[in-house]
């Protein structure tokens, strides 16, 4: 009877395969750091995950009608936030994104994520809210763009990319139109085709040349569209060049990791080198050589990947795969089963973000993304990030216990 | 129903999504652990094999009497091991160090990022009290150890910075021509002997292998030491130079801007090269500290600069030899030649003046007083084509071929080069004039000029100048000398000693300019020089050679902006060959300065 229950209110495999991917990051983090400073990253993690534990709790039992109620003036509050961070924050790693408060880092801008897809997901729940109308869709882009020119000013690129990704997802769960959606992602994808080069970017080019041409929209509509893309891939070059140079040369290690063995392509070589050397079965907990003797920088936070990849091989990563796959998968099915459109676009944002930071993320520890900086959910050391991905899950369960109200 | 109808397939889109980035990770995954394990796996058990670098040691420098001038001595350089040094210990370890916290904190932080368990270097070159207070507290100070680096000494008196040269840490630059020789952080020769002996000097690098567990604990040596492969002693110098009188040269130059040049002239051997103002090489350390460079390269004396060999100046009366050579060679003239010296010489409107009234004045007379009426007359008799001819066959004009890099060519000028800088047709036989007594646009430097008088000394040949006479090498004991080149010039045993005679009176009878140069027991020849320059007063010369029946030193002395050549240089030139004729000063014994190394203007700047 009492199991009926729980089954008809919780998502239990939800819960669970968060709570396995929490115990899988204290493993890796507590390996990552086993010298020196294992304790002090094991028990703030450890810390981390209670209060994150304790929120998540008081998010599944809050009634999602009230939290749709605040969402703007949490928005409102964590921008504020986000401003007060630029002005008093400590530079970590070239970056101004953090507030110290009794030694404990603090990162807004994992905070503001939250809000944002809430704030969003307000928006867009709203019937009169018409993606096909420019308006709405400016309006809809200006939640995203305000949290992210100012995390651009920090300037911290990885998670401004992150909420534009999780944007274009949640904007298509919306129901965006096909042709509003090749306006946004064309010229993003001309932007990154200029980057590989001339041949690259005439195939984009042409591609939404031929696609302009198939969806058969306004003539003029279809023009600008196309002559944006062609100025977006064209300026880009330029733009590039305005960037921190570490982040430049980021980008070109990223085309060409080799040619920069010891600088900016160490860490993708070292990445795959941890990974690649695990093999089948791993070479057992503690036991990889790469994790051990740090020859991937800071690993505890954006390359924790390796760390299992390493010490548990194939199956390890393998297991941590399918979890994260799992995880998505239910949170599609929520999205996809609650009634009210309010909870199925939160829903949609927190499984988006989940999966854009997850895909660059280990992406990028296996060689095939660009390096940058993004955490990998439940596994990479950090309070602020931990905490902000608890409290999605548990936004999530909420959706789910209360899928059936309009 | 619509609604969910929509809503079916936008799901449907993202699981298809899911799908395709499960399978492309999937797929990576696979390739990276299954396909290519065994290429992954090698590389890293690789990385859990420390290479460390054993660095060989220099070879030595000797002089020509096998004394060691220039060998090594240990240098301690204080690391920090980032994952076992604590922060809260800086403060402390700055105070013994005298470093600034701030660049201890900035390089633990950058060494953390990068490689925990490799030390950092934060000092070089520490004294031995620094390294016994590191020593005694070495309880206290967790992850604060020290390496032994070698670095240059020099044990004599003899600073000769310019010639020995210091070494620098390989540049970019560098690396990136040889990059199989050298890698970054390596030490190589940026000047002098170091520099243009760098592959003598250098030796062979050894590597010890160590296995680490996953720790980073040093296990031992990988495969029992088989594989490590020794270094390998740099070869050793053995010079022509005499450390004594190098260090007695530098002595008697301190305080002034000038240079010595002396060498052997039986076979062009450098017996002392010796460039003020200098700087002390003992400073240096094998990587130079940037500061001490910058001030050295700042001062406006310039003591980085070589006077004795980088130098275009003109030579003034030392240079008359050359026109006399020419014009008794060329039967232009021969010793029954002679000019009624009247102080002065009208060519067209101008007048070029002589310092005194001479008199009937034939060649040997004229060297001897240096008679500059004389020679204005002998160049125009003589003519350009052929001064400019027996100038470059008596080596001036083009570089040496010393062994250092440090060389100038000077100037020789020629009908062609007068056409090229006033223009074809637009230079009268009146700018030749100044030629004549070694002023206008003729420059040398004070290595040229000691070639110059040495081949005058050795009736006629031209030896190559040459700093180091044979290598050691370590590895086999054996030991090679350098070959020695000479060149026969196309002068005649009676041209040459006709000038010798005017050279021996200049020093010897009665009249002569360079009796300064005197010295008891051995008969001296010589020039003296008096060269104007447009920067204040005129640069002192003298050339000479003793002694003058069987010459076993020829010498070039330029003191600048000091005045008359017979009263500054002639003396300085003077003591110099008594002190490696004798060994010892006999005239000069109360009177003569004392080579003193502490005798410089930079100390200790760090």
């Amino acid at each position: 009877m009492m199991d009926n229950w729980i089954k008809e209110n919780f998502d239990i495999t939800t819960l669970l395969v968060v709570l396995s991917l929490i115990l899988m990051g204290f493993t890796a983090v507590y390996s990552a750091t086993y010298d020196a400073g294992a304790s002090t990253f094991f028990h703030r993690q450890l810390f981390f995950a209670g209060i994150g534990v304790i929120i998540m709790v008081l998010t599944v039992i809050i009634p999602f009608r009230t939290l749709q109620l605040f969402s703007y003036p949490l928005y409102g509050i964590s921008l504020i936030i986000l401003v007060m961070v630029l002005f008093t924050g400590k530079v970590i790693a070239g970056s101004k994104s953090w507030f110290g408060i009794q030694g404990l880092g603090l990162q807004p801008s994992e905070i503001v994520k939250v809000t944002t897809i809430l704030a969003l997901a307000s928006y867009l729940s709203n019937p009169r809210i018409n993606l096909s109308k420019l308006k709405y869709l400016l309006t809809s882009f200006i939640f995203v763009l305000i949290p992210v020119s100012l995390i651009l000013l920090q300037p911290d690129v990885g998670t401004a990319l992150i909420y534009l990704g999780t944007l274009l997802l949640v904007l298509y769960w919306a129901g965006i139109s096909k042709f509003a959606l090749l306006t946004l992602l064309a010229p993003a994808a001309s932007a990154v085709a200029a980057l590989f080069g001339i041949t690259a970017f005439a195939i984009v080019i042409a591609a939404t040349l031929i696609i302009l041409f198939l969806l058969r929209e306004n003539r003029l509509l279809s023009a600008i569209v196309f002559s944006i893309t062609v100025v977006v891939g064209v300026s880009v070059q330029f733009i590039f060049s305005r960037f921190e140079p570490y982040q430049q040369k980021r980008i070109l290690t990223f085309l060409n990791p080799d040619a920069d063995p010891l600088g900016a392509g160490y860490n993708v070589i070292q990445s795959k080198i941890a990974i690649g050397s695990g093999g089948f079965f791993g070479k057992g907990y503690l036991q990889g050589s790469q994790t051990q003797l740090n020859f991937i920088p800071a690993q505890w936070t954006d390359f924790i990947f390796c760390v299992p990849g390493e010490e548990f091989g194939f199956v390890g990563a393998l297991i941590i795969l399918l979890f994260f796959v799992i995880l998505l998968y239910r949170g599609i099915k929520i999205a996809s089963i609650v009634k009210n459109r309010y909870a199925s676009l939160v829903a949609i944002g927190i499984v988006s973000s989940y999966a854009v930071h997850i895909t660059i993320n280990i992406g990028m520890s296996m060689g095939i993304m660009p390096v940058i900086g993004v955490p990998l959910p439940f596994l990479s050391y950090g309070g602020s990030n931990l905490i902000t991905n608890i409290t999605m899950a548990g936004l999530l369960l909420n959706m789910y216990v209360n899928r059936k109200e309009y | 129903m619509d609604e969910n109808l929509e809503i079916t397939k936008r799901r449907n889109t993202f699981y298809i999504g899911l799908v395709l980035l499960f399978v492309v990770f999937l797929g990576r995954l696979a390739q990276l652990q299954l396909l290519y394990q065994d290429v992954y796996g090698k590389k890293s058990e690789e990385n859990s094999i420390r290479q460390i670098v054993r660095d060989p040691l220099r070879g030595n420098i000797y002089d020509r009497n096998g004394k060691l001038i220039v060998d090594n001595r240990p240098s301690y350089t204080v690391t920090i091991t980032p994952a076992e040094f604590h922060t809260q210990t800086i403060p402390y370890l700055s105070d013994i160090l005298s470093l600034d916290p701030e660049l201890i904190l900035e390089r633990f932080k950058k060494g953390k990022l990068y490689n925990r368990f490799t030390p950092i270097k934060i000092k070089r070159d520490i004294d031995f009290r620094t390294l016994s207070i590191l020593e005694e507290n070495r309880g206290k100070l967790a992850g604060v150890d020290y390496l032994i680096e070698t670095k240059r000494f020099y044990p004599t008196d003899a600073r000769a910075p310019h010639l020995f040269g210091y070494t620098n840490e390989v540049s970019d630059l560098q690396l990136s021509e040889m990059p199989d020789e050298y890698r970054l952080g390596d030490v190589i020769g940026a000047t002098g002997l170091e520099a243009r002996y760098e592959r003598v000097l250098r030796g062979r690098k050894g590597f010890d292998f160590i296995t680490v567990n996953a720790r980073g604990q040093m296990l031992g040596p990988f495969n029992e030491g088989r594989s490590d492969i020794q270094s390998r002693e740099g070869n050793d110098l053995f010079l022509a130079l005499d450390a004594d009188l190098q260090a007695f040269a530098e002595s008697l130059l301190n305080g002034k801007q000038g240079a010595i040049v002396a060498i052997d002239p039986q076979d062009g051997g450098v017996l002392a090269l010796a460039s003020k103002p200098d700087f002390d090489l003992s400073l240096f350390g094998s990587v130079t500290p940037h500061d001490l460079w910058s001030a050295l390269n700042n001062d406006p004396s310039k003591p980085l600069f070589n006077r004795a060999t980088m130098t275009r100046y003109p030579p003034g009366s030392t240079f008359k030899m050359v026109l006399a050579t020419s014009a008794l060679q060329e039967g232009v003239i021969n010793t029954s030649w002679s000019i009624n010296c009247k102080g002065a010489f009208q060519f067209g409107n101008k007048v070029f003046k002589d310092l005194h009234v001479h008199g009937p004045t034939n060649i040997v007379e004229a060297i001897q007083r240096s008679c500059n009426v004389f020679f204005y007359q002998l160049m125009l008799k003589n003519g350009f084509e052929r001064w400019t001819r027996y100038g470059k066959e008596l080596g001036f004009g083009s570089p040496t071929g010393i062994d250092l890099f440090e060389e100038n060519s000077g100037l020789l000028p020629s009908g062609e080069f007068f056409d090229r800088i006033y223009g074809e047709g637009k230079w009268t036989e009146g700018y030749l004039i100044s030629l004549a007594i070694g002023q206008g646009e003729v420059g040398v430097s004070p290595l040229q000029m000691a070639c110059h008088v040495a081949t005058f000394s050795n009736n006629g040949i031209y030896y190559t100048p040459r700093v180091v006479q044979k290598i050691l090498e370590k590895e086999t004991g054996a030991s090679h000398s350098l070959p020695i080149q000479a060149r026969k010039l196309n002068i005649s045993p009676h041209t040459l000693s006709i000038i010798r005679d005017g050279m021996y009176r200049c020093v010897n009878v009665l009249g002569g300019t360079g009796s300064a140069a005197k010295i008891q027991g051995v008969t001296v020849a010589g020039k003296t020089g008096t060269a104007q320059n447009p920067h204040g007063k005129d640069h002192s010369w003298f050339i000479g050679f003793a002694p003058f029946e069987r010459p076993q030193i020829a010498i070039c002395v330029l003191i600048e902006n000091a005045g008359f050549g017979g009263a500054i240089a002639a003396p300085i030139a003077g003591l110099c060959m008594e002190k490696y004729l004798f060994r010892s000063l006999l005239q000069y014994k109360e009177a003569a300065p004392i080579a003193n190394k502490e005798n410089t203007s930079l100390k200790n700047i760090q």
